[in-house]
């Protein structure tokens, strides 16, 4: 892993001024299972900036299924892929960016959709409620594609006064 | 399709402050509770890593602003690796003889300066490693008995 001052390379160009947000990057292999390690390091940021206990409930929730997502999906199974993991430390927030290597890119129509529980009863697959899942549980989520090509996700949640 | 023998690995990184040890920690211990190390040797490896990391920080970065520390973690058979990077705005290598307990403890010698002894004592190898690419890099390393299966 190379070091810089700019956060790695990994961090948006766009980001907030570097006075102000702290970044934690993570790197991960897409194995279903290593999302916990991304859960771990978001909680243990989060209860530092002072989230309440459900708050953070909510974000490890969120971000397990941002990376099974990003590993099953976008990154298609493949270890050797990496999920990208940003955390990025703001003075009344906390951002959240998980970026795959875009073996198959989502479509605007998965992002946006909100699936009907009556659909789900004749499905064999009852997946399909993971990003639903994750705009009901965060303040912010956005989709887009990440500056390696692939999928990405910025979920925020704000930190009450 | 072949089954690709990748060993499992993670890497991190986070800015040269005080207390974003505590998250490298937890995602460490997260990655060896995932490869079955047991609770003891998990405990044993997050004090040594917080210990290394707060010296990355405080010596290696010197605590400047915008220099970051990564942390590169690779199990390999039974042995897990981790590498502690900084940029060298220091180099630093430990004191060479730490002063006596009794010393620090009669207020004649700093109180810290142990941690390299401390990581020594907690995992089965600690040492600088060669940093071919400038800054510091300080390697430790945990074993467990049995073979770790790729997972």
């Amino acid at each position: 892993m190379r070091l810089g001052a700019d956060g790695g390379g990994m961090t948006s160009p766009n980001s907030e001024p570097e006075s102000l947000e702290r970044i934690v990057e993570l790197r991960l292999p897409s194995r279903l299972g290593y999302e916990k390690i991304a859960m771990d390091a978001a909680t243990s940021l989060a209860r530092r900036m002072g989230f309440a206990t459900d708050r953070v409930e909510a974000l490890r929730t969120a971000l397990a299924e941002a990376v099974t997502n990003a590993i099953e999906h976008g990154n298609a199974h493949d270890s050797a892929m990496k999920v990208m993991v940003v955390l990025a430390v703001r003075p009344d927030e906390l951002s959240v960016t998980v970026a795959d290597q875009g073996r198959k890119h989502l479509d605007t129509e998965q992002t946006t959709l909100t699936p009907k529980i009556e659909d789900s009863f004749d499905k064999p697959d009852k997946g399909g409620w993971g990003i639903w899942l994750i705009r009901e549980l965060m303040d912010e989520v956005e989709f887009s594609t990440a500056p390696s090509g692939g999928n990405q996700v910025r979920m925020v949640i704000h930190l009450e006064a | 399709m072949t089954v690709p023998s990748l060993q499992p690995s993670i890497e991190l990184s986070f800015p040269s402050e005080l207390g974003y040890e505590k998250v490298a920690r937890d995602a460490v211990a997260a990655f060896a509770r995932r490869l079955g190390f047991d609770g003891e040797k998990i405990e044993d490896l997050k004090t040594a890593l917080g210990e290394a990391c707060i010296n990355a920080i405080e010596h290696g970065n010197a605590h400047t602003p915008g220099l970051r520390i990564a942390v590169s973690c690779i199990c390999e058979g039974e042995r897990l690796t981790i590498e502690i990077h900084d940029n060298g705005v220091r180099s630093y290598t430990g004191h060479a003889t730490p002063a006596a307990i009794e010393q620090k403890l009669r207020g004649l010698a700093p109180m810290r300066g142990m941690g390299l002894l401390m990581i020594t004592e907690l995992v089965d190898e600690a040492g600088f490693a060669a940093s071919p690419n400038g800054g510091n890099v300080f390697r430790l390393a945990v074993y467990r008995r049995r073979p770790i299966v790729a997972q």
